[in-house]
């Protein structure tokens, strides 16, 4: 085999353990979320263990950061086959649709101005918040 | 079958919403916002239906998983930044979960929508699966939750980042822990086109908000059920 199809080979083949290693840490969450004494799914546990795993250097990030990297780029994919099914509430809608829209587009809006006024509540220039 | 033609169809979707905003950055081309009524147009037009649709959701779907878990990676890499910013953190969620939930509540209350319906516009700024899981609690049906939590999560994706600039927040730590927050793992995603540090952000704020709308479910049902 030449260099540049073995390079591309490696690659691939890296990518997919990476990606591997992702699934098994979220298989693994799946088992041990249900007898955590937190109310949190199971994705989040997972997301949390592995944040618990590069702190502790038992998890490298240059074993995941391809397949990492990959995911986050492309999250928003897979929230549309959620968003799709909103197909199913179109009666919901048809009967109380502006009553819902207006609570949920103001109450949105109020927690977003909240979070962010209280985020910044006294940044001041002194301590920059670039990344470190 | 049905399964190829949903997951090419969803990915056929998804990429030509992320060529339009890349060549139009707006708040209406949000990759979610432009690649839905897409999809939905295309199942029903080619005779697939929601039903149809089902096993490309599920298998879709499946992969938001390790696609959670992998958010560990930008939150490890800007840990200290929040973590010198922690009481900041803490507070942005709770008070933008607190705001979320009592306007969500109140204003419900106010348009006379029935109780149910009340209960699940409190519980709609956490994370999907959690909020589900805390339907009975507050007395809503769990798939009316999902279907709300989903429309506002998307909602505050689309209008968040220009509302968020309307009022001059521009530090990438608040930008990001209120689109966390208040539209979990939509506005997380959202959060990391603006940039690493935003996602992180919004990483922590999605899971700690997860924390507080289900400690605070408990007194809101009893709130509800008097």
């Amino acid at each position: 085999m030449n260099g540049p199809a073995a390079t591309a080979l490696a690659a691939t083949a890296r990518l997919a353990l990476q990606i591997g290693l992702l699934v098994g840490l979220d298989q693994l969450a799946r088992v041990l979320s249900p007898h955590l004494p937190l109310a949190l799914p199971s994705n989040l546990v997972g997301m949390l263990l592995l944040s618990l795993l590069l702190s502790t250097g038992l998890v490298r990030e240059a074993w995941i950061g391809t397949g990492a990297g990959l995911f986050n780029r492309h999250l928003a994919f897979f929230f549309v086959p959620i968003a799709v099914g909103l197909l199913a509430y179109a009666a919901l809608l048809r009967e109380h649709g502006l009553a819902l829209l207006l609570v949920i587009g103001l109450s949105t809006a109020a927690g977003i101005a909240a979070a962010g006024w209280i985020g910044s509540w006294r940044s001041s220039p002194a301590k920059p918040m670039a990344s470190p | 079958m049905r399964l190829l033609v949903g997951v090419g169809v969803t990915l056929a979707a998804y990429g030509l919403s992320r060529w339009i905003g890349h060549r139009h950055p707006s708040p209406l081309t949000v990759p979610v916002l432009l690649s839905t009524p897409l999809v939905m147009l295309a199942i029903t037009l080619g005779g697939l239906g929601l039903e149809g649709y089902r096993e490309a959701s599920a298998a879709i779907t499946w992969w938001l998983g390790p696609a959670t878990v992998a958010l560990a990676v930008p939150l490890h890499r800007h840990r200290q930044v929040l973590i010198d910013h922690g009481a900041r953190v803490v507070g942005a969620v709770l008070g933008g979960t607190l705001v979320a939930m009592l306007t969500g509540v109140g204003l419900a209350r106010l348009l006379g929508l029935a109780a149910p319906l009340q209960g699940a516009l409190g519980l709609k700024s956490a994370t999907a699966p959690v909020a589900i899981a805390l339907a009975n609690d507050v007395g809503a049906d769990p798939p009316v939750v999902a279907g709300i939590v989903v429309a506002s999560a998307l909602l505050g994706t689309v209008v968040g980042p220009a509302l968020l600039s309307r009022l001059g927040i521009r530090s990438p730590l608040a930008r990001g822990l209120a689109l966390g927050t208040i539209s979990s793992g939509q506005g997380t995603a959202q959060a990391l086109r603006e940039g690493e540090l935003t996602g992180a952000a919004a990483s922590v704020g999605m899971a700690l908000a997860a924390l507080a709308v289900a400690l605070l479910a408990m007194p809101l049902g009893f709130l509800l059920r008097r």
